[in-house]
């Protein structure tokens, strides 16, 4: 009897044990809360957006030291900052360390997000393989729209580095076997001919008439980074013809308002070719998309808006810039680019310079800058007025967009590339500059030199991207570079590759 | 597998049919100590019969139905077992004699027992007594510097665990919980002992070999604490104990920090306007300090300022006893501990605990064990920690002309000029981080006899169910200069919930001179994660903690602040052991693991064998005139394991949903990833040589182990170049080896006076030996204080340059190369001098060197205990020598230099020629060339402690209770050279380290 009993506890013991093991089997081998990339319905149209708005948000996603590097090492604007970010005042001195982390930090943002771009790309092929009519040529137009993005990245890379990589893929490491390192040449002559493989496939709209993307990448986007590359390789026709196409598409106007251009009414405006977009959607409290504007803004400041940041003081227009605009009485342009301190202004005054009136420690928009022990002054083009922040929202020009291309460079890559030879159609180089001046308040000028273009460009694209740095290392106008006791040499031209990309790529030294 | 072995046991069982005795009697008896006090609970059993009884209260015991001839035997733990013969009497008395040594001692090995002479591998008990000496909510705190090999770096904050190490570091991530130690309680497996109250445990075993952690398998990598909770016994009167202790903690060598006129004299020498400018700004804000001008009328101590004593408590009650089938042990536990950081920072915990085993036939037993633990625990505000460092000591706390400072006008350093707030009173006041953190963890277990004495089966099922609840409040306030933070609540909740089923068949047989036990079993287990985290903000009423829930949030506010993520494991294990021996001399030892995990998705399965081998030479015949030797035993054992207690790789591309912005409108899509980790177990494998000695009839104990353990396959952070994602992924090893050396001697030197000494000592050496990556070494740390881990240097070492000394003159700086050579670092008097590693007459980064690792290269620990009459008193120390520290609070000056320091750093500082030939200037300090990590960041971590210091007295007297009193000191005196509050840090990195306070107790225990 005990036996019995015994024996049959152990029988559904066994079989107990039996279904266990054979009921998790299956549960071995699904990976509980992860979403696979195999579970996206490449079947459905309707989806296949969402990686091209993927590849906005990691173009959106720029690290805050991105433009601080582009731009510092050009004569119009300082490191500020002192004390802070050594290497930073060093790499504004054009005193360099490869092991600097905004070295690195700008090759590494910059070549995830190409190949998360490139991996963008790839799922709209795995998409494109079920598409056909009008969604087909939708997928050709995401495809070229990530490959405009993409070389915009490029660009960036290859004009602070020189010689570096091209990645077409997400395998790098193929790609490093297959190709190598590509001189900066090819990689321009690279951006262009993507861009020529774009332009078919992209809308033929202003940015801003786009209704499914607003302020998505167009056909012109496309040509005014061709005419970028190629102003860069110094090819002033290709520069005259892209810039013509996007002149005589009669799309385009200057926004009237040189000062607001930069706030939220210029936002998405018809002078705008590209700009990254933030927001907070206008919601005091949750969801926002920003980029970290703090280190443009003045250290101690008094807001219109109350308890709206301050910033870190690292990026400083420099008094060379100051005085060549004063001189000029280009006022509307000097008060939208430069936030001034009674510091700085003391310091102009000491400097033997006549200050106008106009100049003052009061933004257009009432925001009053204290002294600060970092610097004399603040970029004026990063600043969104105080009055301009969404309701309960503090950060500095939070929800601010960046403008990274617009009608004003075109015109002007056009006048410069027109004056240096070029043939141009249409408008004339003097029709051009006089357009961008007439904007800012200042009179026409007839005849106009190549000295008078680049002051111009001076003038209109300070503190946007090192547009000028990169301007001067072209033309080697180092004289200009060598200013306030700095010394620039052709060996200053480009920044070392980073200690740590040496270290785990075939760089060479 | 097992399942055959089951069939073949139920086959068996079918067949062994019972046979009937006949000629038979009843005789009875008692058990007695040397004493002749009774000893209830002895098991009585017939030899080769199923006869079997347990004395009752007064030691009596009757067997039925035996027969002349018959042979009983009487054990009892810690007594020597008794065989005797039935023979024409039916009353017997038995003496037991206490056990001599430990020896006979069972420890708990995985899935069973086995005698501690019989032990091939590497396994330490420390029993309750030692466990309950220290004051802690964690009873592995106890542990430090009792255990040769096992590193415990206490946590100061309440309620917070150490980091146990076993046997260095074997797995790269330190942080992320892969090196946990697994702690096996009562067969269900933990990776914290938080929950248990430290009477609760009646012993813990630390598993430190492969072979003996092997049969754990995947989880043992890191060494296996094993814990057995406290049981009742059968026919035990009821036993009824009390502790309780209550005292105060403090903190101890508080760091100095420089006082204002220290500070301003470092700002004047720094040459900085701006920091000047600021204590103009101070000194019209505030005025000047009437015994100095030139200094302001402030001077604030911040860690003064920001400290407080803590209460510590404890009271526990337990009940433990057994009838004649069922023994049970209950008890609660009420703990309580203020944190030394004056903020709501605090821990209580209450536990509930109950056991029941039962005897359900002579064959049959079964058992349930409960634990409940419902802590609450106020995290600390760390950064306090960090700001009191650097917050400059010419700024009050509360700043009464900061008017936009609401709701308390506390000062801000903003107002003075500097680039911070730096006060640390908003996050003490401004914040509350409460967790709720409930434990519960529940088993039950049936076993029944298959043949008698010799065949065992035992299954067990345990589900340790744990539900934290955070809840971090953000306390809307402004400071002034534009400073405004708004109210949020951001809440999580995190369960966790794992199941464990085991079933295990022990067989054992002795035969002539073998002796032989096997054992097979079988596991499953499934773990599984929720997490929930949500954040709301722009609380209603948040000024009234009843409104502190998410319900009055801003709903907006949610968007894209709610997260939830689940995983689930599983496991599935078959598992074997054998222990043999011959003649109580020659033993052999095996265990094999085979085992799959879902955490890995290239080769799940893994398999991990180990043996051990023991030869115990005084048995041997050649031995026996060696007097003082009483036992001397050789061993040597070889084992695998495997740790998955690693991030779960993915297998594949994954998805991420975001947003951008177009026009003011957020559209969503995603990104994918490009690439993903693919990786299966990490494997340790481990040799363990090692030796026991007892001499002077087991006075002198001596144990020694050396052991080599490389972890291959080490999941490593692997950066994809280019790509530049952070891949755990299988690729490198790691070997720690190390000699770790016990000894003890105890002496009953009379009746009233007893004593002890031991001492213990620890070496580590880790080191990586492969690493496969294209950079051959990989980086830790940030840029500014790097930690490398390179091919033969431990992990995370410290990399930077090699201090030669201070430029004392302009001469000595001119004559040097570098100063030539290397122009734009403007090299001057009181500036730091490198040594030139490469002698290429450059400093750059190829002169840097290891400067040293957190792990210390040997830890000692030591104990004392005297016994005379009802005093009893003991004291244990423990020191490490050769770990290092970066003093990260030192290096914040790299980031912004205006702050204030610490006294030693202030004061001997270069401030002229022969001042310091350590120290840079203070213009230095703010210097590039000085700021480069270098062994002036780096400190000795060095230190001697006294751990623990206890006198009790014990009333035994017929009208009272045994009632014990007690005085505790733990951790009273710490000796040590770093400049810091404490030279314990976790990783090495000090920059907001809890300290961990001195603590003083007293404490009653009573038992009836």
């Amino acid at each position: 009897m005990k036996n019995l009993i015994i024996k049959s506890i152990y029988c559904c013991l066994c079989a107990v044990l039996l279904l266990g093991a054979s009921a998790c089997s299956d549960k071995f081998d699904t990976r509980e809360g992860q979403l696979s990339s195999s579970a996206i319905d490449y079947t459905d149209p309707s989806q296949m957006i969402g990686a091209l708005i993927g590849a906005y948000n990691v173009v959106g996603t720029r690290g805050w030291e991105e433009p601080l590097l582009l731009s510092v090492r050009g004569d119009d604007v300082n490191a500020g900052g002192l004390g802070d970010q050594q290497p930073f005042a060093d790499t504004d001195q054009y005193v360099y360390n490869k092991d600097y982390w905004m070295y690195n930090s700008l090759w590494n943002g910059h070549y995830s997000d190409i190949i998360d771009l490139n991996t963008a790309i790839l799922q709209i092929e795995n998409f494109m393989e079920f598409m056909e009519g009008e969604d087909l040529e939708r997928a050709q137009q995401y495809i070229a729209e990530i490959k405009v993005l993409r070389g915009w990245l490029h660009l960036n890379i290859t004009r602070t580095y020189e010689d570096v990589y091209i990645y077409r893929t997400n395998e790098p490491a193929t790609e490093i076997e297959e190709n190598g390192i590509s001189s900066k040449e090819e990689v321009l002559q690279f951006i262009s001919d993507e861009m020529d493989e774009a332009i078919p496939n992209l809308p033929d709209q202003r940015p801003n008439e786009r209704t499914d993307l607003p302020g998505g990448v167009t056909m012109y986007t496309a040509y005014a980074l061709k005419a970028i590359a190629n102003l860069e390789l110094e090819n002033y026709q290709a520069v005259a013809d892209a810039t013509g196409e996007i002149i005589s598409s009669g799309k385009f106007s200057l926004y009237p308002d040189y000062y607001q251009l930069f706030k939220k009414p210029g936002e998405l405006s018809d002078e705008s070719l590209f700009e990254i977009q933030y927001s907070d959607f206008g919601n005091s409290t949750g969801d926002s998309f920003y980029h970290l504007y703090a280190p443009f803004g003045p250290q101690g400041w008094e807001p219109v808006r109350e308890n709206a940041s301050g910033g870190w003081g690292f990026f400083e227009p420099s008094m060379k810039f100051i005085k060549f605009m004063i001189e000029r009485d280009d006022e509307t342009r000097l008060v939208t680019s430069v936030n001034f301190t009674n510091r700085g202004i003391q310091a102009l005054e000491d400097d033997g310079v006549d200050v106008p009136s106009y100049v003052s420690n009061t933004t257009p928009s009432g925001d009053v800058l204290n002294d600060y022990a970092r610097a004399f002054f603040s970029s004026g083009k990063q600043y969104l007025p105080s009055v301009q922040l969404t309701e309960g929202r503090n950060n500095y020009s939070a929800g601010k967009n960046y403008i990274v291309m617009r009608y004003a460079e075109v015109l002007l890559m056009y006048a410069e590339a027109v004056v240096r030879g070029a043939n141009g159609t249409g408008m004339t180089a003097d029709q051009a500059v006089n357009t961008v001046r007439n904007r800012a308040g200042l009179g026409n000028l007839s005849g106009v030199t190549i000295d008078d273009v680049m002051d111009e460009k001076f003038a209109e694209l300070a503190m946007e991207w090192g547009i000028r740095y990169y301007d001067m290392i072209r033309l080697d106008n180092y004289d200009e570079l060598s200013y306030d006791g700095r010394s620039f040499s052709a060996a200053d031209e480009y920044l070392p590759y980073p200690q740590a990309q040496v270290d785990a790529l075939p760089l060479g030294d | 597998m097992n399942v055959k072995l089951f069939l073949a046991s139920v086959f068996f069982l079918v067949f062994s049919g019972l046979t009937y005795a006949q000629q038979t009697k009843t005789i009875s008896g008692t058990v007695t100590d040397g004493n002749q006090v009774p000893l209830p609970g002895a098991e009585v059993k017939v030899i080769d019969k199923s006869i079997f009884s347990v004395t009752d209260f007064d030691g009596n015991f009757t067997l039925e139905g035996v027969e002349s001839g018959d042979v009983f035997r009487v054990t009892f733990l810690g007594f020597s077992p008794q065989e005797m013969e039935v023979g024409s009497s039916n009353e017997y008395s038995v003496v037991l004699q206490e056990d001599a040594g430990q020896l006979d001692e069972v420890v708990v090995v995985g899935y069973g027992t086995q005698k501690k002479r019989d032990l091939t591998g590497s396994i330490v008990s420390v029993d309750a007594e030692e466990i309950e000496k220290t004051p802690t909510s964690n009873a592995m705190q106890s542990l430090q510097g009792k255990v040769p090999g096992v590193q415990i770096v206490s946590a100061g904050s309440p309620g917070n665990s150490p980091t146990v190490r076993i046997r260095g570091l074997g797995t790269y991530n330190t942080d992320s919980g892969d090196s946990n130690v697994l702690y096996v309680v009562d067969g269900a497996f933990y990776d914290n002992i938080d929950f248990l109250n430290t009477k609760d445990i009646k012993s813990i075993n630390v598993l430190k070999d492969a072979s003996s952690s092997a049969i754990y398998g995947v989880r043992a990598a890191n060494g296996v604490v094993i814990i057995e909770t406290k049981s009742g016994k059968i026919n035990q009167k009821p036993q009824f104990e009390y502790d309780g202790y209550t005292g105060v903690q403090v903190a101890n060598n508080v760091v100095k920090m420089a006082n204002a006129e220290q500070f301003v004299t470092m700002v004047q020498e720094s040459g900085s306007e701006a920091e000047q400018q600021y204590i103009l700004n101070a000194m019209q804000r505030y005025g000047r300090s009437r015994v100095n001008p030139n200094v302001p009328d402030v001077n604030t101590d911040w860690y003064n300022e920001i400290m407080r004593p803590g209460i510590i408590q404890s009271h526990s009650i337990g009940v433990s006893g057994g009838g004649e089938q069922v023994a049970y042990s209950m008890g609660v536990n009420y703990f309580d501990q203020e944190g030394i950081l004056d903020m709501k920072n605090e821990y209580e915990r209450f536990n509930i605990r109950s056991k029941m085993d039962v005897d359900i036939s002579d064959r049959f037993r079964g058992g349930v064990n409960a634990v409940f633990s419902n802590a609450t625990k106020y995290n600390p505000e760390n950064a306090a920690w960090f700001k009191a460092y650097f917050a400059v000591p010419i700024m009050p706390v509360i700043d009464s002309l900061n008017t936009n400072a609401t709701p308390v006008r506390y000062s801000n350093a903003q107002n003075l000029g500097y680039r911070g707030i730096q006060n640390p009173f908003t996050d003490l006041n401004y914040n509350n981080d409460r967790e709720k953190i409930r434990k519960l963890l529940t088993n039950v277990y049936f076993e029944g006899d298959l043949i008698e004495d010799k065949l065992t089966f035992k299954t067990s099922y345990s589900h340790n169910y744990s539900a934290f609840e955070n809840r971090y409040v953000n306390l809307p306030f402004t400071l002034g200069n534009n400073f405004e933070r708004i109210s949020s609540i951001e809440r999580q909740q995190n369960n966790f919930s794992n199941q464990y089923w085991d079933n295990t068949l022990t067989y054992n047989d002795e035969f002539g001179d073998h002796d032989l036990t096997v054992l097979a079993g079988h596991s499953y287990r499934d773990e599984a994660a929720n997490r929930f985290r949500a954040t709301g903000e722009n609380i209603r009423g948040i000024r009234f903690d009843s409104s502190w829930y998410l319900d009055f949030a801003d709903p907006l506010s949610f968007s894209d602040n709610v997260r939830e993520e689940f995983d689930r494991i599983y496991g599935l294990s078959f598992f074997g052991r054998i222990a043999y021996d011959f003649k109580d001399k020659y033993l052999a030892y095996g265990t094999v693991r085979y085992e799959r995990s879902s955490k890995f998705t290239k080769d799940p399965w893994g398999l991990f064998p180990s043996v051990g081998l023991g030869w115990v030479v005084s048995e041997e015949s050649f031995m026996e005139n060696v007097d003082f030797l009483s036992f001397w035993k050789l061993r040597a054992s070889y084992g695998q394991l495997g740790n998955d207690n690693v991030v779960a790789s993915s297998g594949t591309n994954t998805i991420d949903n975001v947003f951008a912005d177009f026009g003011d409108q957020a559209l969503n899509g995603f990104t994918s990833t490009s690439v993903f980790t693919d990786n299966t177990w990490e494997r340790v494998v481990e040799y363990n040589f090692g030796t026991d000695i007892n001499m002077f009839d087991d006075r002198l104990n001596v144990t020694a182990d050396y052991y080599i353990r490389d972890t291959e396959d080490a999941i490593m952070p692997i950066t994809i170049p280019v790509i530049n994602v952070v891949l755990q992924q299988n690729a490198g090893t790691i070997r720690n080896q190390g000699l770790e050396l016990g000894i003890n001697w105890q002496d009953n030197v009379s009746e009233d006076f007893s004593y002890r000494i031991g001492a213990n000592l620890t070496t580590i050496n880790n080191e990586v030996t492969e690493i496969n990556n294209e950079e051959g070494f990989i980086n830790a740390g940030s840029a500014e204080f790097r930690q490398i881990t390179r091919i033969g240097d431990p992990i995370q070492a410290f990399f930077g340059y090699e201090v030669e000394g201070v430029y004392q003159n302009q001469a000595e700086v001119d004559a040097d190369p570098f100063a030539a050579n290397q122009p734009e670092a403007n090299l001057m008097p009181g500036d730091l001098i490198y040594k030139d590693q490469n002698g290429d007459g450059f400093i750059n980064a190829d002169d840097r060197v290891i400067l040293g690792s957190f792990l210390p290269d040997f830890t000692f620990g030591g104990n004392i205990g005297l016994n005379y009459k009802a005093f009893d008193f003991s004291m244990s120390f423990y020191g490490q020598v050769g770990n290092k520290i970066l003093n990260r609070k030192r290096g914040e000056i790299i980031f912004t230099q205006d702050t204030n320091m610490d006294a030693d750093l202030a004061i001997n500082r270069w401030h002229g020629e022969g001042t310091s030939n350590t120290y840079p200037s203070s213009a230095g300090l703010r210097k590039l060339w000085n700021q480069q990590l270098s062994e002036f960041w780096v400190e000795d971590g060095d230190f001697f402690r006294i751990q623990n210091i206890q006198v009790g007295y014990t009333i035994k007297s017929d009208d009272l209770p045994q009632t014990r009193v007690y005085f505790t000191a733990e951790r009273p005196f710490t000796f040590f050279d770093y400049n810091g509050f404490d030279p314990e840090v976790n990783d090495g990195v000090d920059r907001q380290t809890y300290p961990v306070p001195s603590i003083y107790t007293v404490g009653i225990n009573v038992k009836i």
